[in-house]
């Protein structure tokens, strides 16, 4: 991937930068072999993902990002992560980028939750200092104190997701990417956390969403993208939605 | 620079604890499991194979412990690590971190045993050790081990039968490497073809190191597996450089 750092941003502090990124996948029937391949038994059909997307965000912005299943949000999301790599097309990403897609990436359930901690932390790109750092904030946040030395296998999946929501958001990224599941846990723990959300939104971080909840996004974006089969149907104002809203009810 | 560094490797060894505290956290005896095997396998081979004509040399057990430590650590690491990336998809898929990381931590993970290992060779060698070429020998392991565990894992992610092809070849490799027979049983033109196979000649040095008697002389024939580990090694680094952007496209 053509990533580089831009200390010379000629626009206004870009934070997200997409020039005309393609990205397709192979589709796959079942798995893929090298005796497939060799024998000219893999299916050679692509799936274009993106087609050509530009677009820029800058820091501070509040982005939601809408379209129906496969039209390619969450490819975008993953190609500002870091975590697929375009075609084609340039891509740069300024500072550091968590995203709450990540919760629970490499939790050990043989570990305690202290360790959980360290190695997920790590795994979303902390420094080990930052981590120690943030570490009481972290287990209170996730109101876990009591079973902090506990191995995970004895959490239950609602606790394993609290545990590593409030990792993420400890993490003190430049740029927040949400998926689908902005809320996890009871309903103390998902106003704690749409609280904490909000106040990642006051702080000025430049954050993307992608979600179907129509109503959270027009109260919390500035800015939204519509997606369709891999482009850009419209860029705007929260006026987007409506539009969108009215195009699904005609299909 | 020094900063991402201390970061790659605090989370590299933040991965091989994981690995270590995971696998042993709740067996009982933990860590004697961790030498149970080669030893075993020692006495088990020792027993049988020594009553073979040609195949006992002098120090038989110990010639023979010192073959399966260095290979049981070849085959252990390579073995898992072949199926490792597909086996963390669900890591890969959610966090941009460095994807070599796993692979390395599985070895430095196996990297103790093979220590720990050899700390109970020592007292049957009253103390005598030749610390440079043990040296020599880990490093040269540890290297051609990593390299080839890189190559085969990283084409594991497209073709899913690398991993049969990996398990199919270890048995053979086994035997074309003088663990349990020494090298001077076979005709001279044998012996000539076991150069091309690095394995041989990382024994041998683990042999040379620990003093025991070992007349296979590998001074001129040093040039061939030497080359060979280094293409290993930079072809290894080469697919995994190229292949890791698209780990998850193939998940």
């Amino acid at each position: 991937m053509k990533k580089k750092s831009v200390s010379q941003s000629t626009n206004r502090q870009a934070a997200i930068q997409f020039q005309n990124v393609a990205k397709s996948y192979t589709l796959k029937h079942q798995k893929p072999t090298l005796v497939g391949t060799l024998f000219g038994l893999e299916s050679r059909e692509r799936f274009q993902a993106l087609r050509g997307i530009s677009l820029t965000i800058s820091q501070g912005e509040k982005v939601g990002i809408i379209g129906p299943n496969g039209s390619g949000k969450t490819t975008l999301l993953k190609i500002a992560a870091g975590i697929a790599t375009p075609d084609s097309g340039k891509v740069v990403v300024k500072g550091k980028v968590v995203s709450l897609i990540e919760l629970e990436a490499g939790f050990h359930p043989e570990l305690t939750g202290e360790e959980n901690i360290f190695l997920n932390g790590l795994i979303i790109g902390m420094a080990k200092e930052e981590i120690e750092q943030n570490f009481t904030q972290i287990v209170q946040f996730s109101g876990l104190k009591k079973f902090i030395d506990s191995p995970l296998y004895t959490y239950s999946s609602g606790m394993s997701l609290r545990l590593g929501f409030s990792i993420a958001v400890h993490s003190n990224p430049d740029i927040l990417l949400l998926d689908e599941a902005i809320a996890v846990g009871d309903q103390e723990f998902r106003e704690k956390s749409l609280k904490k959300i909000n106040s990642f939104f006051k702080q000025g971080k430049t954050i993307v969403s992608v979600s179907h909840w129509l109503d959270y996004l027009k109260n919390n974006c500035t800015r939204i993208i519509w997606l369709e089969q891999g482009k850009v149907v419209e860029d705007g104002g929260i006026e987007v939605i409506e539009l969108y809203k009215k195009d699904s009810e005609k299909a | 620079m020094v900063k991402q560094w201390q970061n790659w490797l605090d989370f590299t060894l933040a991965l091989t604890s994981r690995e270590i505290k995971g696998r042993y956290k709740h067996a009982a005896l933990g860590f004697l499991w961790i030498v149970a095997n080669p030893l075993l396998q020692m006495l088990v081979i020792g027993l049988v194979f020594q009553f073979i004509p040609g195949f006992r040399t002098e120090n038989y057990f110990l010639y023979l412990f010192l073959g399966l430590l260095p290979w049981s650590f070849f085959t252990t690491s390579f073995s898992k690590a072949t199926p490792l990336f597909v086996y963390e998809r669900y890591l890969i898929k959610k966090a941009a971190f460095p994807r070599e990381s796993l692979v390395i931590s599985l070895i430095l993970s196996n990297l103790l045993h093979l220590s720990i290992g050899l700390l109970l060779v020592l007292p049957f060698t009253g103390f005598s050790v030749n610390a440079v070429l043990l040296a020599a020998a880990v490093s040269w392991l540890f290297f051609f081990t990593a390299g080839i565990s890189l190559l085969f894992s990283s084409l594991n992610v497209k073709f899913r039968d690398v991993d049969f092809f990996t398990k199919a070849l270890l048995p053979l490799w086994f035997y074309t490497t003088p663990i349990i027979y020494s090298p001077e049983i076979l005709p001279h033109q044998l012996q000539q073809l076991l150069v091309l196979n690095p394995m041989t000649l990382i024994i041998q040095l683990f042999r040379a190191a620990f003093g025991v008697p070992e007349t296979f002389s590998f001074g001129q024939s040093l040039l061939i597996p030497l080359s060979l580990t280094l293409v290993v090694v930079v072809l290894g680094l080469l697919v995994f450089k190229k292949e890791e952007q698209y780990f998850d496209d193939w998940m």
